[in-house]
C-alpha cells in the first residue's frame, strides 16, 4: 500500500502544479498581454479618475510580483476576492454556485458515455451480432468518434425537440430531468465511441486469452463470460480514456450549456468574459481546472485500486 | 498507392474549389446584409437561403470555410514544425528531459484546451484569427511530440543512427539528417487529425460567442441556427453540414501522408 500512496501523493503534487500553472497562465494572459484590464472591465469612455479606482480594486495599482503573491495566495486559500460586478459576493462563492449543475452534467454524462460504450464495445466483439453487424457497429463508433459535437449537438435538439417533440426545447426553465438527461447524453456520445473503440481493442486482445476459454468450456453463458471474466481486465484502459477525454468533456460541457441556457461553470465563464469580471473569470477557470485534475487523480486511484498489475509497477 | 493518396485529398480540394467558385461568385463582402430576406429559405438567387438579418449563407459559409481551413492547416503545421524536433531531441537525450517531455505531452494532450482558450482570450478585447490561433498552438504541438518521443525511441538504436553518432556527428546533426527525417512521414499523419480539431474547435469558439471580430465563422452560423431552430431550420443543417464536412475531410486528407510511410 506504500507505493500506492506514494503513486498518489505524486499525482496530487503533479496535478497542484497544473492547476497553478493554468492559473497564473491567466493572470498573465490578463495583465501582460496589450491592452489595459481596467480599460477592459470599463471601456473607452471611462475617466481617469474611474480607472485609477478600477485599479485599486483590483489591486492593478501595485506591482506584478505583489499582484502575482496575492493571486498565489487567493489561490492557496480559494479566496480570490469580490466579483466585480457584483459587489459583496465573493467570486469564489459565485463559481461555487455554477459548479453543481456542470458537475451534474459532466457526471450523467460520463456514466452513460462509458454505459454506452462498454455496451457496444462488448456487443462488437461477443457472439451475439452477426459478423456483418459487428462491422457497422464498429464503423459507428468510428464516424461518432470523429463526429463534432457543436456540429451534431444542435441538429440532433432540433431533430428531437423542435420536430419530433421528444425531448425539451433548449432555453425551456420547465426542462428539469429530462433536460439534464438529454444534454448528458449529447455530451456522452463521443465519449461512448471513443470508450467503445478502446475497449473493443483491448477485449480483443483478451479474447484469445486461455481464462475466457476455461470460463467458457465451465459452462458459462456469453453475457457472463463478458462481463463478468472479461471485462474487469480491461478496465484500466477504459477509465485512461474517460480520464483523457475529461478536457474535451468540459469544453463540450461549455457548447451545451451555452445551446441549453443551461446555468453552469461554461456560462459563468462566458458572462464573466463578456462584463470583464476579471475574479470570477479567474476563479471559473481555476475550478474548471480543479474539477479536471481532481476527476484525473480519481481515475488514476480507480485503475490501481481495481487492477492489481498497475500497481505491481 | 498514388492514386489512394489522390482520392484522400479529393475531398478537401472538391469543398476548397467549391468554396473558393462560391466566395469568388459573390461580390461584395461576406457579412453584407439584406434585412428584407432575413431567415429566407434557400431559392434560387440564394442557393443555401439566408440568415439572420438576410446575410447570404452560401458566401457566409463558403468564406467560413477557407478562413477556417486556412487558420488549421497554419496551426497544424506550426505544431507539427515545433513538436517534431521537440520530441526527437527528447527521446534522443534519454532520461529525465524525455521523461519530463513525455509527461507535459500527457496533460497537455488531456487538457481542457478549450477552457484556456477561453480564458486567454478574456484578455482580448476584441480577439483576431492570429490570437485565435496562437491560442491553438499553445497546445497543438503535444501530439507531434509524442509521436516523435515514440517513434525516436525505435530509431536511437538503428544501426544508422549510432554510425552516425560514431563517425562523429554532433547531436544537433544527427537529429537534424538522421532521426527527423526518418520521422516525417508518421508524424505528419497526426497534421490531419490535428487541424480537424482545430476547424471544430474555431466553430465552437465562435458559437459561444468568441469568434474572430468580422463575424465570419462557421460557429457564427451554427448560434443563428439555433436561435432560429423554429423559424429557420436550414441555418441549422447548413452550418452543421459544413462543419463536419470540412472537418471529415481534413481527417480524410491526413491519410495522404499515412500513404507514403508505407
Amino acid at each position: 500500500m506504500g507505493r500506492l500512496a506514494r503513486a498518489l501523493a505524486a499525482r496530487a503534487v503533479e496535478s497542484l502544479l497544473v492547476v497553478v500553472a493554468l492559473a497564473s497562465l491567466v493572470f498573465f494572459a490578463l495583465r501582460l498581454l496589450p491592452g489595459d484590464p481596467a480599460r477592459l472591465v470599463l471601456g473607452d469612455e471611462a475617466s481617469e479618475a474611474d480607472l485609477a479606482r478600477v485599479r485599486a480594486t483590483l489591486h492593478l495599482d501595485q506591482p506584478l510580483a505583489a499582484q502575482y503573491a496575492r493571486f498565489l495566495r487567493g489561490l492557496a486559500t480559494l479566496d480570490l476576492g469580490d466579483s466585480y460586478r457584483r459587489p459583496g459576493t465573493s467570486a469564489m462563492a459565485r463559481v461555487g454556485e455554477a459548479l453543481v449543475p456542470t458537475t451534474q452534467l459532466a457526471l450523467v454524462g460520463v456514466l452513460l458515455g462509458a454505459a454506452l460504450g462498454v455496451a457496444a464495445a462488448i456487443a462488437a466483439s461477443g457472439p451475439w451480432l452477426p459478423p456483418r453487424g459487428r462491422l457497422w457497429l464498429e464503423r459507428a463508433m468510428v464516424a461518432a468518434a470523429a463526429a463534432p459535437l457543436v456540429a451534431f449537438a444542435p441538429v440532433l435538439t432540433w431533430a428531437l425537440a423542435a420536430r419530433l417533440r421528444l425531448v425539451p426545447l433548449p432555453g425551456d426553465p420547465d426542462a428539469g430531468a429530462s433536460g439534464l438527461l438529454f444534454a448528458s447524453a449529447l455530451l456522452a456520445v463521443p465519449l461512448a465511441a471513443h470508450v467503445g473503440r478502446i475497449a473493443r481493442a483491448a477485449l480483443a486482445d483478451v479474447a484469445r486469452a486461455p481464462f475466457l476459454a476455461v470460463a467458457s468450456a465451465k459452462g458459462g453463458r456469453p453475457l457472463r463470460v463478458w462481463f463478468v471474466h472479461a471485462l474487469p481486465p480491461v478496465v484500466g484502459p477504459i477509465v485512461t480514456v474517460v480520464a483523457t477525454q475529461l478536457g474535451a468533456l468540459l469544453g463540450g460541457a461549455v457548447v451545451l450549456e451555452r445551446m441549453f441556457e443551461r446555468r453552469g461553470l461554461g456560462t459563468l465563464i462566458l458572462e464573466a468574459y463578456s462584463s470583464r469580471d476579471l475574479p470570477v473569470l479567474e476563479g471559473a477557470v481555476v475550478a474548471s481546472g480543479l474539477l479536471f485534475v481532481a476527476a484525473q487523480a480519481l481515475g488514476t486511484a480507480v485503475h490501481l485500486a481495481v487492477d492489481p498489475r498497475a500497481r505491481a509497477t | 498507392m498514388k492514386r489512394a493518396r489522390a482520392a484522400s485529398l479529393a475531398p478537401l480540394a472538391v469543398i476548397v474549389a467549391a468554396c473558393l467558385i462560391a466566395a469568388g461568385a459573390h461580390a461584395g463582402s461576406p457579412g453584407r446584409l439584406d434585412p428584407d430576406l432575413a431567415w429566407c429559405s434557400p431559392s434560387w438567387d440564394r442557393p443555401l437561403g439566408c440568415g439572420e438579418a438576410g446575410v447570404d449563407l452560401l458566401a457566409m459559409v463558403s468564406s467560413a470555410v477557407l478562413r477556417g481551413i486556412v487558420l488549421a492547416v497554419v496551426v497544424a503545421l506550426v505544431g507539427f514544425a515545433v513538436g517534431t524536433p521537440l520530441g526527437a531531441a527528447a527521446a534522443l537525450a534519454r532520461g529525465r528531459s524525455e521523461r519530463f517531455v513525455e509527461r507535459a505531452c500527457d496533460l497537455l494532450q488531456a487538457f481542457p484546451t478549450f477552457i484556456l482558450a477561453l480564458a486567454v482570450l478574456g484578455a482580448v478585447r476584441s480577439p483576431s484569427r492570429v490570437h485565435i490561433g496562437a491560442v491553438f498552438a499553445l497546445t497543438a504541438w503535444a501530439p507531434f511530440a509524442r509521436l516523435a518521443l515514440a517513434q525516436t525511441r525505435v530509431l536511437r538504436d538503428a544501426a544508422f543512427v549510432e554510425a552516425a553518432t560514431a563517425l562523429g556527428r554532433s547531436r544537433v546533426g544527427v537529429l537534424a539528417s538522421h532521426v527527423v527525417p526518418n520521422l516525417l512521414g508518421i508524424v505528419a499523419v497526426q497534421l490531419g487529425s490535428t487541424a480537424a480539431a482545430i476547424v471544430v474547435s474555431e466553430a465552437a469558439l465562435a458559437f459561444v460567442g468568441l469568434g474572430p471580430h468580422d463575424g465570419v465563422s462557421l460557429g457564427g452560423v451554427l448560434d443563428q441556427g439555433v436561435a432560429a431552430m423554429l423559424r429557420a431550420p436550414h441555418v441549422l443543417v447548413v452550418g452543421a453540414v459544413a462543419v463536419a464536412a470540412t472537418s471529415a475531410a481534413m481527417l480524410v486528407a491526413g491519410r495522404a501522408a499515412e500513404g507514403r510511410t508505407r
